[in-house]
């Protein structure tokens, strides 16, 4: 029994950190219509930043979070007004090409920097844990899961109740509506890409304590926030937290009881079942 | 002037040292394969700092060695591309690498129609010299001898009666494991687990949990670079807490996991070589350490000696690919590893007999403690006295 629930919160608290890549990712694809691949990577340049802060100014990557985030956001916002604002209306293969070539960049450039080191991040408390009625529940785990819903918990208000949140959804919801509404949907964008940025930097950061970091990180990650946003449904950011969640605990679960090599394919055959009977996805709305 | 003995010599060193083209004819050419960039890469990195100090050597006994350099990636397919890159458009005489047991089993294959001998330095998988291909030669230990030293060491310490194996589903991983579970078994341990996992995920616990709960008394885990540091990090999280880790080389024997040393104190790794193991081995470790800043590991030993023999099998042949192949097959060399011969026992073929060191990290450094011959008094700890 204790190795179902051992299993159970592993698998909840890791799958809220791919809930916010996913949520990342769904943010830029529902406002702009672009498939990121360079998600991953995005994901990679935080850990980085979290590495770099933590090994030359000793700062916590927890506490370098206030400035990781909105680094990356810049960041994101840069790209967007730069790049990919020139694709928006091109061919979506086009886009999907342009963003892979700039996740090329990315890791390629940091590989240059760094070199393909692993780089292992140790804080004091990188392999402590509390212990909960024989249950071991990981401190850096569980730091980053509560960063994690906080984060959630911000975004869904400003989406829900600020004006800018709600142009953006109006954005999402209808490109061509929100424009002759009066909403200034470039700059929506921008925002949009911005904050997906932040939040793969973000879930990079959070990943840097317990994980390794190197240059090709993100490749993995990219596949996981797909698999991630597609379950839940494109698009949806309570469908991606779900889908996160959901892919965290099936992996837990599967590496327990089928066979830790075989948890990927546990993953997949559920992604596929679920695909099978609900094309769109968990939360999804099919879209004409 | 009388010409004795000493005045030749020393005249014959004058005339080498003016003619420097004269004493040394063409460049010996060697490929060299190695996982430059991508995950293996910080292994790569000191098998790469092998084999110029390999270069460096045998400039200094009038070999003069040109390497052809190429990355695999750790990947297979990029390894096979490299073969035929090295054999057919660079013309090397001999083949060093690849590093990982599954390139290096990639690149063995072809070898045959490529008419070019591969100098194995650091892959452990057992096939690879047991399946009598002749162009293939290894200088490291193959699997077997990783289980059966770690095993060895574990039983000559206490009494332990279990033993949980966790690997990366590998080439590497699992054929080391599978030989390792066969020996466990041989020496009467019960075998209470068996996983294997995929590499790169960042959540390994509810398997280290599965493990904890068969309770066994041997942990033996098999990984590269990193996962090796987050096993140990989750183990310690979970409170894994069996008499003993026995880490089966590569992973467990990197300067990375030497200094994450509140997760890798008490945790015994296999290894190809010890710096302390012989003189020659000692000045090689002098060496390597004042110019790298860093400490060989075998994989840097290792790629050090098969580039050496490689080169003098190479130069000796004048180039020629079958003689080279004849050379590697007949020479024998002294040298940081001892005597190093490519033979034929226990089914192997072309395999140079090695004798692997037990190590185990005390005080944040890898300490020699089986078999008692290389230990030099050193004491084992074991039981794993916890974690602090």
């Amino acid at each position: 029994m204790i190795v179902f629930f051992q299993s159970l919160i592993s698998g909840i608290l890791v799958g809220g950190i791919y809930a916010l890549i996913g949520i990342g990712l769904t943010i830029i694809f529902g406002v702009m219509r672009v498939i990121n691949f360079a998600h991953g990577d995005l994901l990679m340049l935080g850990m980085y930043a979290t590495w770099l802060l933590f090994k030359y100014l000793g700062l916590d990557p927890y506490v370098a979070l206030v400035v990781t985030m909105p680094l990356l956001f810049l960041w994101g916002a840069l790209l967007q007004k730069v790049i990919i604002n020139r694709v928006l209306g091109a061919l979506p293969q086009n886009q999907i090409l342009l963003t892979i070539g700039l996740g090329l960049i990315m890791s390629n450039s940091v590989m240059l920097l760094f070199t393909s080191d692993y780089r292992i991040l140790t804080t004091s408390y990188s392999s402590s844990s509390f212990s909960l009625l024989g249950i071991s529940i990981s401190q850096p785990l569980l730091y980053s899961f509560l960063v994690t819903v906080a984060i959630t918990g911000v975004l869904f208000w400003f989406l829900q109740t600020t004006d800018t949140g709600q142009a953006i959804r109006a954005t999402a919801q209808d490109r061509d509506a929100a424009q002759l509404m009066g909403i200034n949907v470039k700059r929506m964008s921008v925002l949009a890409f911005g904050l997906g940025t932040a939040l793969a930097g973000t879930a990079g950061a959070l990943l840097a304590p317990t994980y390794y970091i190197f240059p090709q990180v993100g490749g993995p990650f990219t596949l996981k926030a797909f698999v991630v946003v597609v379950l839940g449904g494109m698009g949806s950011i309570v469908g991606a937290t779900l889908g996160g969640v959901l892919i965290g605990v099936t992996e837990s679960m599967a590496a327990v009881y089928v066979g830790s090599g075989l948890k990927e394919l546990v993953v997949y055959v559920l992604f596929l079942l679920i695909l099978l009977f609900r094309p769109a996805g968990l939360l999804g709305k099919s879209r004409a | 002037m009388r010409l004795t003995a000493p005045r030749i010599l020393s005249l014959t060193a004058a005339l080498a040292l003016a003619l420097p083209g004269a004493a040394a004819a063409a460049p010996v050419k060697v490929g060299f394969i190695n996982s430059i960039t991508g995950p293996q890469a910080p292994i790569g990195e000191t098998m790469t700092n092998g084999m110029e100090m390999a270069v460096d050597d045998l400039k200094k006994r009038g070999i003069d060695v040109k390497v052809v350099k190429q990355d695999d990636m750790g990947k297979p397919d990029k390894a096979i591309s490299a073969i035929e890159q090295l054999a057919t458009g660079d013309d090397v005489s001999v083949i060093v690498g690849p590093y990982t047991s599954a390139c290096a089993a990639a690149v063995a294959k072809q070898t045959e129609q490529y008419q070019v001998a591969e100098v194995i330095p650091a892959a452990s998988k057992e096939d690879l010299t047991r399946l009598g291909y002749k162009w293939v030669f290894r200088t490291n230990a193959p699997g077997d001898v990783y289980a059966k030293s770690l095993i060895d060491a574990a039983l000559s310490f206490g009494k332990p009666k279990s033993v949980a194996f966790i690997y990366e589903s590998t080439d590497f991983g699992s054929s080391l494991s599978k030989v390792g579970k066969v020996y466990a078994e041989k020496m009467g341990l019960k075998v209470v687990a068996d996983e294997g996992y995929q590499a790169g995920s960042p959540d390994y616990r509810s398997t280290l949990t599965k493990l904890k709960a068969a309770n066994p008394d041997l942990v033996f885990m098999v990984s590269y670079v990193a996962d090796a540091i987050l096993l140990m990090r989750q183990s310690r999280e979970i409170g894994l807490k069996p008499q003993a880790f026995l880490g089966g080389g590569a992973g467990f024997d990197t300067s990375q996991f030497e200094k994450e040393a509140q997760i890798s104190t008490n945790v015994f790794s296999v290894t190809q070589w010890t710096p302390d193991s012989s003189p020659a081995a000692e000045d090689f470790n002098k060496r390597y350490t004042a110019r790298f800043g860093k400490r060989p590991t075998y994989h840097a030993a290792c790629t050090y000696v098969s580039i050496i023999s490689a080169a003098e099998a190479a130069a000796k042949a004048g180039g020629d690919r079958a003689k080279t192949r004849e050379n590697l097959a007949t020479m024998t060399w002294n040298g940081i590893m001892g005597t190093v011969h490519y033979g034929a026992y226990d089914g192997f073929t072309n395999q140079n007999h090695v004798q692997m060191p037990v190590t185990q990290y005390q005080g944040g450094k890898a300490v020699t403690v089986y078999p008692p011959s290389l230990a030099k008094g050193a004491k084992a700890v074991y039981p794993f006295p916890g974690w602090k």
